[in-house]
């Protein structure tokens, strides 16, 4: 049945680096593919794609507010083209930028404080207008616009545009296209400078991989005369091969050939189907029958929001289906948060973590095919950046609690920070989680292990809707998260999770003795612009917070797919952890 | 069960008030003594929850990791049902269904029989204060029934349940299930107050008039001696009747919430959130589903027909004491 | 007759007022600050606000109530002008989470919703009063027991557990319908005739029960009286008997709760749409429901209770003409 799925974690663009050499301690689950289904073999051009979800429609087709990693990856190869995009192709070459609407992949100042890229020609709109230098500020300009875009978008232009801090709505003194002054938009245009085909932006701080941002759809243009505002996010005007016929949330949406796309004017996209049809509102028990009885046009289907966990042990214990499945990872860390101001503790946060029956929440997810236990807040899939930490002693490796050795903690705890021990073992800690399906048991067990090591948790269920804007505010002691990279380099996890200021540093981790040390290093990471020296640096941040207990790495997630049998090229795209649909395409 | 009595009513029922006459006929009817007899055996697993589980050595929160196989899934046939979980166990968890069955129908029943006392009480005192006071009292209170009748209760009631829950305990309420609880218990009465008002303020406006309440006035009977013993003694049939008759519906509602997603809070065990849950599954495990439905079932229709036969013993049209 | 029917459109106008004002309150009033909920994920104080201001959650409550209630007769703009999003009328509100004027997202659900009421009220009536009927004229015997089981089941059977029920036996394990799909009427009649055959028959069989008792027991009442007992005993044909007149009589009450019973379900089937997966009124409020999207649920309370305050007024009035007493009470 159709209930309400809501899925956990914020963010989203999930950039994956290289194929994980499985650690593999999941006995069922391992790396899968695709088989034949990833390969070009028989295919021909023409016909149409399905796309079944149970998604009632997009989270939105607004190039300044998709934020979703597969729908980044969708919209990016359908309709919506970036200065730079991801290659398209298989494993872990699909993780690296190559030019898309701009010549090359810029050209920068020695501070990295300026960018620069230049338009290809024959770079075009749905109605054969050219896309100019304009259209592209004028796209990024958007993401000002609180009254619009309200934040749903990656905040990046915000954050990195050379724009005086100001009083609208994101700190800065430059409103977004509707509300400024001239002065205003003269600010902006500094910062987002046009002249001819070229566009020139003026960073407040030094990017090394400002290459990777602009291939974020918040990057993208919008033509100005086409800009309906908030109701942007149901018709976008197309610039790729594929534009939208008619989107109807809820039904459907069709998505159909592009005359005006210009294929010379274009490397990176190479698309095989006629129209793509995306089938909204579908029931996902359905949606897993259909796959599985491949038949009529479900033979040319694929899926957005992957396999049930109660169909797992079907679709993966029939080897017939070996050419149409995949099984990876998806890029996501799941992981728990402590709120180290009032649970100031180091022993009571190693206690819970020691003594929590990690395998029992796996299993209540279904199983090893869900992920595997994290030992970074950085993905595998980021492959640079991650290194396994060396996670706290007595800690067991298939995920069962060590009670004993958390005991223990909980013992010290007793002696060294009597007022925590006091309230753990007390009144209890408040558990603030999204009150999902899935959550309704993963309480249970977290409440039952807890009691075995001898510390109370307080259920808190939060409305799923509201969940991060809540605790962005009331906090409880013990909070749930989960995190994927906005693109290859963990600058987009390590001091957005934990570092001062952070966007989503939920864990008041300032209070912490350590922290002024850990900070200091964050800035200088941020700031490294030898790559290799600042994997490292992220590598021991990591063991940083992993070493204070700030938080507890969870699951690094995995997701299942099943396409249909005349599926082509159906790989799953590595920055996205979705298809590429920009390069899909169907045999005979 | 009971021995059905074969007195013959004509003999005896001169001296007898309503309530004997209609205890006396719901005897007869079958269906109704296997009715009550059902739901008490409802309301006494309810009541003696934690002794029962203990006997049968079923605990309701206990995870049982042996249970379930690597995808979560009970590992043996029709949820995994053994010696040790007579009816399975829960996929995720492996906590048992027997045990989480019988402290639900704690939750179903407490739901029920509040819900219907709460919103039976106001109904009775607004039916008789507007029946009693008439005037601009009962234009009133005639009034806001209207607008009651006027809402989509169930709309309502969904749409209102996280917001109001947080509004009473930012009003004190303690958190979780005893906020959830007072909100459904609260909208329950305030949609479910009306059909039982109207229903004693018609009785009232009729018995007003008629000589024994007229000849108690006439000796000078105050307001409570009338409304204590003379207008609730005759109300009762119809009270009965209409408690029986919504005690039913409210006793599914928790589970229909649970289902639309605005239910009681884990890890207790209801069988809302028990069949919430199990349509997740209902599929791969089908006995997860047929269980606390199949329970939630068998104590309706038992209300129901508890409500059918006291309404053929206690109201004089009804027709139907065969079955 | 007219002053009845002037006196009660004016009651049922009265309460729509005061419906719509105590649901725009309790919406407006609810502890959740609806400014936060349109906030993305980059939710600080300052967008809060914003969005307080394009929502008009800053304005007195009663400023708030009366620009809906102008948007609903004049059209609305939802936000600053340059970047505002323009309703025309009857606007029910704009919808930030899903970008559509709301009266638009309610104009396609409730054909849905019209479908599966419609359908499902066709059934019942007839199964219920057929039903009803044969009980009553075969007092005793074994049709008057089938009807008598048959409705204490269907009436105990919890909505979802039927509806789920019957997936199970007619959709997974014989295979006899394919899972309901909604398609429109005018797209492909026989798709929308299977997509809701089921939810059609599982509302049928949870309501019929009510008809059938009701049918029943009229008929059994109407027999008893003088005119009915002079047409036996004048010897008019039994079946010429029963339906010109017995049914007639004992039919009108039914009518009354007829009307009503179809204003709630016109109102949305949350629970039938939720089980087979319909985009009708009771999806779009469920959504809603978990989005916290306030300007729908205002909406849906709103036309649902509109539904409901009319078919009380149209029974009311169709009573009058029948029955000459309700008018002058």
């Amino acid at each position: 049945m159709k209930r309400n799925r809501i899925i956990a974690a914020i963010a989203t663009a999930a950039i994956l680096i290289s194929a994980c050499g499985g650690s593999g301690n999941g006995t069922t689950s391992g790396e899968e593919s695709g088989g034949r289904s990833a390969t070009a073999d028989g295919i021909k051009d023409g016909g149409t794609l399905y796309v079944l979800t149970f998604q009632e429609g997009a989270s939105n087709l607004d190039p300044q507010r998709v934020y979703t990693g597969a729908e980044l990856g969708a919209y990016g190869s359908t309709y919506a083209r970036t200065l730079t995009s991801y290659v398209p192709a298989a494993g872990k070459d699909g993780a690296g930028v190559e030019p898309d609407m701009a010549t090359d992949l810029g050209t920068h100042s020695d501070d990295l404080k300026t960018w620069s890229f230049t338009l290809r020609d024959g770079v075009t709109w749905e109605d054969g207008t050219d896309v100019t230098c304009g259209d592209i500020a004028y796209g990024i300009s958007r993401t000002f616009a609180a009254e619009v875009t309200a934040g749903e978008g990656p905040m990046y232009a915000t954050t990195y545009l050379d724009i005086p801090e100001g009083d609208s709505d994101f700190g800065s003194a430059y409103p977004g296209p509707w509300l400024a002054t001239a002065d205003q938009q003269a600010l902006f245009d500094k910062a987002v400078a046009c002249d001819g085909k070229t566009i020139t932006f003026s960073l407040k701080v030094p990017v090394a991989d400002f290459a990777y941002t602009v291939s974020l759809l918040a990057f993208g243009p919008v033509p100005k005369a086409q800009d309906t505002a908030d109701q942007y996010a149901l018709k976008p005007f197309s610039n790729g091969p594929f534009k939208i016929e008619s989107y109807e949330p809820g039904k459907e949406m069709v998505m159909v050939r592009n005359e005006n796309w210009n294929p010379e004017s274009d490397p990176v996209r190479k698309p095989h189907v006629d129209k793509i049809i995306w089938q909204y509102g579908l029931d996902e028990a359905v949606i897993d029958e259909r796959m599985l009885a491949d038949s009529g046009d479900d033979k040319n289907a694929i899926v957005y929001g992957g396999i049930q966990a109660e169909n797992l042990q079907t679709v993966f214990g029939d080897d017939s289906l070996k050419d149409r499945r995949t099984d990876g990872f998806d890029g996501f860390v799941s992981y728990t948060m402590f709120n180290n101001e009032t649970v100031n503790c180091i022993e009571v946060r190693q206690a819970i973590w020691l003594g929590l029956d990690r395998e029992a929440l796996r299993t209540a997810a279904g199983g090893p095919f869900t992920g595997e236990f994290a030992k970074s807040f950085v993905a595998p899939l980021l492959a640079t950046d991650y290194a396994p930490a060396k996670l706290v002693d007595g800690l067991n490796e298939d995920g069962t609690p060590n009670l004993e050795a958390a005991k223990a903690a909980l013992e010290k705890a007793k002696t060294s920070c009597p007022d925590v021990y006091a309230k753990a073992t007390g009144d209890g800690l408040r558990f603030d989680h999204p009150d999902s399906d899935a959550w309704k048991k993963n309480i249970a067990i977290w409440i039952d292990s807890m009691k075995a090591v001898g510390v109370t948790i307080i259920d808190n269920p939060i409305e799923p809707s509201k969940y991060y804007a809540t605790i962005n505010g009331d906090r409880g002691d013990i909070m749930r998260s989960g995190w994927a990279a906005d693109w290859a380099n963990a600058s987009t996890v390590i001091p957005e999770l934990f570092g001062k200021g952070g966007g989503f540093n939920y864990t008041n981790n300032e209070s912490d003795p350590n922290f002024a040390a850990f900070d200091e290093k964050v800035q200088s990471a941020k700031a490294e612009t030898d790559r290799a020296k600042q994997a490292t640096l992220w590598k021991e941040l990591n063991q940083t917070i992993i070493d204070n207990v700030w938080a507890i790495p969870g699951s690094a997630t995995k997701s299942q797919n099943l396409v249909g049998s005349n599926v082509r090229l159906g790989y799953q795209w590595l920055p996205f952890g979705w298809y590429n649909l920009g390069a899909i395409g169907l045999a005979g | 069960m009971e021995p059905v009595d074969t007195r013959d009513d004509s003999m005896d029922s001169a001296g007898l008030s309503p309530w004997q006459l209609g205890m006396r006929r719901f005897r007869k009817g079958r269906l109704g003594v296997i009715a009550f007899w059902v739901v008490f055996f409802f309301v006494f697993v309810a009541i003696f929850a934690p002794i029962i589980v203990r006997l049968l050595n079923v605990d309701p929160y206990a995870l049982d990791r042996n249970s379930i196989n690597d995808f979560g899934l009970p590992k043996g046939p029709l949820g995994s049902m053994s010696w040790n979980h007579p009816l399975g166990v829960e996929p995720g968890t492996g906590r048992d269904i027997l045990g989480r069955l019988i402290y639900g129908t704690r939750i179903s029943l407490l739901i029920g029989a509040v819900g219907t006392l709460l919103s039976t009480g106001v109904g009775v005192i607004l039916g008789m204060v507007a029946g009693l006071r008439r005037g601009w009292i009962d234009s009133f209170i005639s009034r806001i029934g209207d607008v009651a009748l006027a809402f989509p209760s169930l709309l309502l009631i969904i749409a209102l349940a996280n917001p109001m829950t947080q509004r009473l305990e930012s009003w004190g309420v303690p958190r979780g299930n005893t906020a959830k609880l007072t909100y459904i218990l609260a909208i329950l009465t305030i949609f479910g107050w009306v059909y039982m008002a109207r229903l004693v303020r018609g009785q009232v406006l009729s018995l007003r008039e008629r000589d024994f309440v007229e000849a108690a006035r006439s000796f000078g009977a105050g307001t409570c001696h009338l409304v204590f013993k003379q207008l609730l003694p005759n109300l009762w049939p119809q009270i009965i009747i209409f408690v029986a008759m919504s005690l039913p519906g409210y006793v599914a509602l928790e589970a229909t919430l649970s289902f639309l997603g605005v239910g009681l809070q884990a890890p207790t065990a209801s069988w809302g959130i028990m069949l919430g849950d199990s349509v997740r599954y209902y599929r791969t495990d089908t006995a997860y589903l047929f269980i606390p439905g199949g329970a939630l079932l068998l104590l309706v229709l038992g209300f129901n027909l508890l409500a059918d036969g006291l309404r053929d013993a206690f109201d004089p049209r009804s027709d139907r004491q065969q079955l | 007759m007219f002053f009845f029917v002037a006196r009660r459109s004016f009651f049922a106008v009265i309460l729509l007022f005061v419906v719509s004002i105590f649901t725009f309150w309790i919406f407006s009033a609810l502890p959740a600050d609806p400014a936060a909920l349109t906030c993305g994920k980059n939710c600080r104080p300052e967008v809060i606000e914003a969005n307080r201001a394009r929502l008009g959650y800053d304005k007195p409550f009663i400023e708030q109530y009366g620009s809906y209630m102008k948007g609903i007769f004049a059209g609305r703009t939802y936000g600053e002008d340059e970047s505002g999003v323009h309703c025309s009328a009857p606007s029910l509100g704009y919808s930030y989470d899903r970008h559509e004027c709301v009266t638009s997202l309610v104009a396609k659900t409730l054909p849905v919703t019209a479908s599966i009421a419609i359908g499902a009220f066709v059934l019942w009536m007839f199964f219920g009063i057929a039903l009803g009927t044969m009980a009553a004229l075969r007092r005793g015997k074994w049709p008057d027991h089938f009807a008598t089981v048959f409705s204490v089941v269907g009436i105990s059977f919890p909505s979802f557990f039927l509806g789920l029920l019957s997936i199970l036996i007619f959709v997974i394990w014989t295979n006899i319908l394919p899972f309901p799909q909604y398609v429109g009427i005018t797209e492909n009649p026989f798709k929308w005739f299977t997509a809701l055959i089921l939810p059609w028959t599982v509302l049928a069989v949870l309501s019929a029960s009510t008809y059938i008792r009701m049918t029943r027991n009229g008929i059994l009442e109407v027999m008893n009286e003088e005119f009915v007992r002079l047409g036996i005993a004048k010897g008019l044909p039994r079946r010429t008997l029963i339906v010109k007149y017995v049914l007639r009589a004992a039919l009108t009450p039914i009518a009354t709760i007829a009307g009503i019973d179809l204003a709630f379900l016109l109102g949305g089937a949350l629970v039938t749409e939720s089980v087979f997966n319909l985009p009708g009124l009771g999806k779009l409020t469920l959504a809603a429901v978990i989005n916290s999207d306030l300007p729908i649920l205002v909406a849906t309370t709103l036309v649902a209770a509109v539904f409901i305050v009319v078919a009380n007024a149209v029974v009311d009035i169709m009573y009058g003409f029948l029955d000459p007493r309700v008018r002058s009470k």
